[in-house]
């Protein structure tokens, strides 16, 4: 070899060297690749959420991507995204299934399944095949300040115009539907035009009691229940409990004295209930790791933090019975046993009439 | 050496295949996209049939169309409000400043190092109920209560783009301003015009081009505008881009939220040609 072309190559030999370096981690030799992409609701990225598969699994990378609700996330995997794993709530279950996004579970892979209870676990059940994991669930129902409003016995105080710019719904329009439903004892599941013409008009009328429609439980509902600007509201339960611990200070501490006079209402036609579920996607490289990543979801630490940090309720059985906090168990009506009764679960809804309540949300709001 | 059309043409390949593939190609997409018939979601999969099912629901939604219409008075009343208030600020700078112009300029141009979102919540801080504005008139004694409605309203919006859009506006009036000859007022004066008649015949025309490159400058975006209605809008802020956020977003309704898109870019051209159409610009600065 010329001399020249010896420099040449011993020139390029260590270049070559560190790409391939570089390179080697990136590229799977066999295997699943040790990464996850997640897609979720913001604030669900926070590592408590996830802490056990964390622990378990420093070296693998988790990445989020995020929905705004769960038409997005659905649309989201529809346009084809590359999460392995996604995250929504009860009611849409059947369309990831129907459109093949979805794959089946094998509960016998997973160490804290006989932790959920079998009601929940039919929540994830398609056709009686395992397509999803349920983690959190909590209630829905009318979040009042006592000091502004009497009594709440009924989803009507949302259209009470003697609160007029202190109220707050949901930015949602199944939500929107269900609440109306409820109040005028019809059948969700069975909305016709005629009715929904009806709610349409209902929510026309009510628009301008709003001081606006909440999107972030935690970024414009919470703050202002705490700083007692909106006095009636379409809330969780995570909410009630943020304002029956009082504000928090720099240091982390509760200050119950300075928290807002407020109740979590029952009302007569009861609360709705709903569940989160996680599925795998159909078309995800990292089947097993997602299946891990999900089974430690369900893990004494991990639900452990979604209930008292968060106050989201959680699938882990065990976790919740653990639950000593007087706060938590008024939040989660845990000392009431006939709470279940009177609630009213989300039940599955169809592509039209999603793409119909939703459709009558927007003309709603462009009102 | 290469010669000068090869270079130009060199020097322009990558801005154009740039814009080719991030604006243009998006744009097609977008239009395609409008004309599929789904109302939901839409199936990738699914053949591409041309329909019009999206603009015939869109024409046939009033509430939609009254929507994109206040949306453009609130574009018009914040790109009106902006202009004037940023042609001072320019005219100081061009005419005032002196030496000093770099330094207030770069005092001018600092808001743009705060991320938009920061400077909208601040607003949120300033119009709430435990705001700056009530809390001052509560102080005074103007009023007992907090007033509700400076935020989540159409006030608050028209208020904050106002603030958000002053800097912009000022750069191109500036631009302007700084390209008048000052031969021209020496002339004026020497001809017996006073400062409001040098004003009114001399510097205000030949600025023209920059006011109306910041009006539209503002105009146009603020028509789509929808984070900072989202953030202090309320229920009564709502806008016409907001209605595209939610098609895209909580209706999953993609080929309507481009349809949608797609009314609101044409409605905003043509309104922008006509405008230039009626003001003969280069007559005016002439």
């Amino acid at each position: 070899m010329p001399e020249r072309a010896r420099f040449r190559a011993a020139r390029l030999l260590p270049v070559v060297l560190v790409s391939f370096a570089l390179l080697l981690p990136a590229c799977s030799l066999g295997g699943e690749p040790n990464s996850l992409l997640v897609l979720e609701w913001a604030g669900y990225e926070e590592e408590d959420f996830w802490t056990d598969f964390q622990t378990a699994n420093p070296e693998t990378a988790v990445d989020f991507e995020f929905g705004e609700n769960d038409a997005d996330i659905l649309a989201k995997m529809q346009a084809g995204s590359q999460a392995d794993i996604f995250h929504f709530y009860t009611g849409w279950q059947q369309f990831y299934v129907d459109e093949g996004l979805v794959q089946e579970i094998d509960t016998s892979k997973l160490t804290n399944w006989d932790k959920v209870p079998d009601s929940f676990k039919e929540l994830g059940q398609v056709d009686g095949k395992q397509y999803y994991i349920p983690w959190d669930w909590g209630f829905t129902s009318i979040l009042y300040n006592t000091e502004h409003v009497p009594e709440v016995t009924s989803w009507d105080v949302l259209f009470d115009e003697a609160y007029s710019g202190h109220i707050s719904m949901w930015d949602d329009g199944p939500a929107a539907v269900t609440v109306s439903s409820y109040i005028n004892g019809w059948d969700e599941t069975a909305i016709t035009d005629e009715q929904l013409a009806q709610i349409e008009q209902d929510w026309i009328a009510q628009k301008p009691l709003n001081l606006h429609y909440w999107d972030s439980e935690y970024e414009n509902l919470c703050p202002e229940v705490m700083s007692g600007e909106i006095w009636v509201a379409y809330a969780w339960q995570g909410c009630y409990a943020s304002a029956l611990y009082g504000p928090v200070d720099e240091d982390g501490n509760y200050h119950p004295e300075d928290a807002p006079p407020v109740a979590y209402a029952e009302p007569e036609e009861g609360r709705n209930s709903w569940v989160g579920l996680y599925g795998i996607s159909a078309d995800s490289d990292s089947p097993e790791l997602a299946l891990e990543f999900l089974d430690d979801k369900l893990a004494e630490l991990t639900c452990g933090n979604a209930v008292t940090l968060f106050y989201y309720g959680c699938a882990n059985q065990e976790v919740m019975d653990a639950i000593e906090d007087p706060v938590l168990i008024e939040a989660f009506g845990i000392d009431d046993p006939s709470i279940l009764e009177s609630t009213n679960f989300t039940p599955p809804v169809t592509a039209e009439q999603r793409d119909d309540w939703t459709a009558m949300w927007t003309r709603v709001k462009s009102e | 050496m290469l010669g000068r059309r090869r270079a130009f043409r060199l020097l322009t390949l990558p801005p154009a295949t740039w814009l080719a593939l991030f604006f243009v190609a998006p744009l097609i997409l977008v239009v395609a996209i409008s004309f599929r018939p789904e109302a939901g979601p839409i199936d990738f999969g699914d053949p591409w049939t041309l329909s019009f099912a999206q603009y015939e629901r869109i024409f046939a939604t009033p509430s939609y169309l009254r929507l994109l219409g206040t949306s453009i008075l609130i574009a018009l009343t914040v790109a009106m409000a902006a202009t004037i208030l940023a042609y001072p600020i320019a005219y100081f700078l061009a005419f005032r400043a002196r030496e000093r112009a770099t330094l207030y300029l770069i005092l001018l141009l600092i808001p743009f190092a705060v991320s938009y979102l920061l400077r909208v919540m601040a607003w949120r801080l300033m119009l709430g109920q435990e705001g700056a504005i009530n809390s001052f008139l509560m102080s005074v004694g103007l009023t007992s209560e907090p007033i509700d409605l400076l935020l989540y309203s159409q006030g608050a919006v028209i208020v904050t783009l106002v603030y958000v859009w002053i800097p912009f506006a000022a750069l191109p009036i500036y631009a302007a301003l700084q390209r008048i000859d000052r031969g021209h007022l020496e002339a004026g004066a020497d001809l017996g015009a006073g400062p409001w008649s040098r004003f009114a015949r001399i510097t205000l025309p030949m600025a023209l081009p920059g006011v109306l490159a910041s009006f539209f400058m503002v105009f146009i975006p603020t028509v789509g505008e929808y984070v900072t209605p989202s953030l202090v809008g309320g229920t009564e802020g709502y806008m016409y881009g907001n209605l595209i956020q939610d098609f895209f977003g909580q209706a999953g309704a993609w080929a309507g939220g481009a349809a949608l898109s797609v009314l609101m870019l044409v409605v905003t051209i043509v309104l922008v040609a006509v405008a230039l159409r009626v003001i003969d610009v280069r007559r005016l600065a002439s």
